[in-house]
């Protein structure tokens, strides 16, 4: 349970809010590089934080992220044209470089220097692995550029996607966080899914529903292990980094990709779900792309010429009862991202968590909460940078392994849960 | 994957919007729990009491107040030494009856003992346990034994950095 002001607190993210300034802390995922895919192509409309914003990409290949409007009569940019080093609004042809700057006012004479006094609000939007990252805080504080491991690791290693979720960044977030949920809402898909069946460690998930979770903090965020019973009194551990303010990765199945998300706040009602798979010492196969692609695993299928997922809530998410009484889904809805998102939207757009009834296995869940809330405040009141900006911690991943009872998970598995340039995931 | 069947405007989920949020029946949905927080050490207790005096749910904070280990083994449930916050002795079956959620807190790998007798108590009674080790600046390798010491009980386990996560939990958990 949370207090109404505490919710508050946590999930309203616009410019001037607590949270706000803490997501402006970081480098985020703005748009998918190949939304941009050449020099002059259409721009695009993008929301973040609650700001309405274009991306484009000028006759150079800079990327620019700005106020969607132009400054003149308050025009969408999105109808403008991008040529020759600039985005022309196309009612009075003002047009304005990728920072945002006008560089061009036709009807006032090019010596007035009009133009230099007009300036569209800019961000920096740099392409590293599949996506183009931005960040929205004061140039004075940009931290380092991200280093997150599927982003870097070489292209033909790692695939990324993006759907639109019609819900507060928070609670979808907190689905990748809460482990405790797998052995009943994704249970169907670990038999079938292309990029989870087949796993050794699946049969520990499918016999032992009830896991035990340890929390552990790290300096930038949290590891939450769960185990569950193997053989000879050993534990199966599955064990998941979240990286503040909003990184999750799922433990690795076998030598499948390892996947995982980015939860960004669009506004308060809706957020960006990016899901990404890589494998960090093998290209992907085809038959795995294309899996990625059809929306197997984190992924999912869209309405096309959109990243509205196909199943929503104008559909009732093509909810299949008979398949649920078939036991090939828990739920009756398809596909392991859609599952999360059918319920998590069904909760409202920001859930009301005065009355939500925790229990203890939702530890992982307080902890988060907890953590943020620190860090906004920590922040708000005295300027103190929020963990998770600093490479070091971006540098996690998620492992699964079976331990002797007595070997805490944070010990015995320290270097399996950080990047090790070179060496696979480890994993069951 | 059936992607035929017609969808009605008003059977359909379209009715998770926030003006629709306005009619979800308001009413408390859930019952006051009996939690019973078990400091186990006094490095525990001296958080604990920071917050004990905090408007709670009902919550009892209970510390273990014998300094020697306890021999679990030699020990009844009735005979482990606890106390109230204003020192006064209690019995550790009157406590546990009532609980529905026992949380053991440690900041030391002392007392595995007594978190034994409780958690024998609360698994007979099939009472959920939670386990919270204080960790403050230690590494993960110095509080490896406060961890071990508490694993064997709880259902859930964390490892905090500060004190201050022991509020926040509780007001989680409606304690």
């Amino acid at each position: 349970m949370l207090r109404r002001e505490v919710n508050e607190f946590l999930t309203q993210t616009d410019n001037g809010k607590p949270m706000g300034e803490m997501f402006r802390q970081y480098w985020i995922p703005a748009l998918l590089a190949r939304e941009l895919p050449e020099d002059d192509c259409p721009p695009v409309r993008v929301k973040l934080l609650g700001e309405r914003l274009i991306a484009f990409r000028d006759s150079k290949g800079r990327y620019g992220l700005m106020d969607e409007f132009c400054a003149h009569r308050g025009v969408s940019l999105w109808f403008g044209r991008n040529e020759e080093d600039g985005l022309r609004c196309p009612y009075h042809g003002w047009k304005y470089d990728y920072t945002g700057q006008c560089i061009e006012v036709p009807s006032e004479p090019e010596e007035s220097g009009f133009c230099e006094k007009i300036k569209l609000k800019g961000y920096p939007l740099i392409k590293i692995g599949d996506v183009l990252w931005t960040h929205m805080g004061d140039k004075e504080n940009r931290p380092p550029e991200p280093s997150w491991e599927f982003a870097t690791v070489p292209a033909e290693q790692t695939y990324t996607s993006k759907r639109w979720q019609e819900s507060n960044w928070l609670q979808a977030m907190e689905g990748g966080i809460d482990s405790s949920h797998v052995s009943f809402l994704h249970s169907g898909s670990l038999n079938s899914d292309p990029l989870f069946k087949g796993a050794g460690g699946n049969k520990y998930n499918q016999a032992d529903k009830k896991p035990v979770f340890e929390v552990v903090e790290a300096d930038g965020g949290l590891f939450i292990g769960a185990r569950r019973m193997a053989e000879e009194g050993n534990y199966y551990w599955r064990v998941t980094p979240w990286v503040m303010p909003s990184f999750t990765m799922v433990p690795p199945r076998g030598d499948h990709p390892v996947h995982g998300h980015f939860w960004i706040p669009i506004d308060d009602e809706n957020c960006w779900a990016w899901s990404f798979d890589y494998h960090p010492t093998r290209a992907l196969t085809d038959v795995e792309r294309q899996a990625m692609m059809d929306g197997y695993g984190v992924h999912n299928q869209y309405v096309p010429g959109t990243f509205r997922p196909r199943q929503n809530k104008d559909n009732d998410y093509l909810m299949d009862r008979d398949a649920q009484k078939r036991g090939e889904t828990y739920s009756g809805v398809w596909g392991i991202a859609m599952q999360d998102a059918s319920l998590q939207e069904s909760m409202g757009p920001i859930v009301d968590r005065t009355k939500e009834n925790l229990v203890s296995t939702d530890n992982g869940i307080i902890m988060a909460r907890h953590r943020l809330r620190k860090a906004a405040v920590a922040l708000l009141d005295k300027g103190i940078e929020p963990p998770g900006r600093d490479t070091e911690h971006q540098k996690v991943r998620s492992a699964a392994r079976v331990l002797p009872p007595d070997q805490p998970f944070s010990e015995a598995m320290k270097d399996d849960l950080k990047v090790r340039k070179g060496q696979k995931q480890t994993s069951v | 994957m059936n992607t035929d069947r017609p969808t009605l405007l008003s059977s359909c989920a379209l009715a998770a919007t926030a003006a629709e949020a306005k009619f979800r029946v308001d009413y408390p949905n859930s019952l006051t729990r009996a939690s019973r927080i078990f400091a186990l050490d006094e490095g525990a207790a001296q958080a604990m009491y920071t917050i004990s005096e905090a408007p709670w749910n009902g919550a009892h904070f209970l510390t273990v107040t014998t300094r020697n280990d306890v021999d679990p083994e030699k020990t009844r449930g009735e005979d482990l030494p606890l106390a109230s916050p204003d020192g006064i002795p209690v019995n550790l079956l009157d406590e546990i009856d009532k609980a529905d959620v026992v949380v053991l807190i440690s900041s030391s790998a002392r007392n595995s003992g007594a978190a034994e007798v409780i958690a024998r108590e609360a698994y007979h009674r099939k009472i959920m346990i939670a386990g919270l080790v204080l960790a403050g600046k230690r590494s993960q390798k110095e509080v490896e034994p406060v961890v071990n010491t508490l694993r064997p009980f709880a259902s859930v386990l964390v490892v905090a950095q500060d004190d201050d996560f022991i509020p926040a939990m509780l007001t989680a958990l409606r304690a």
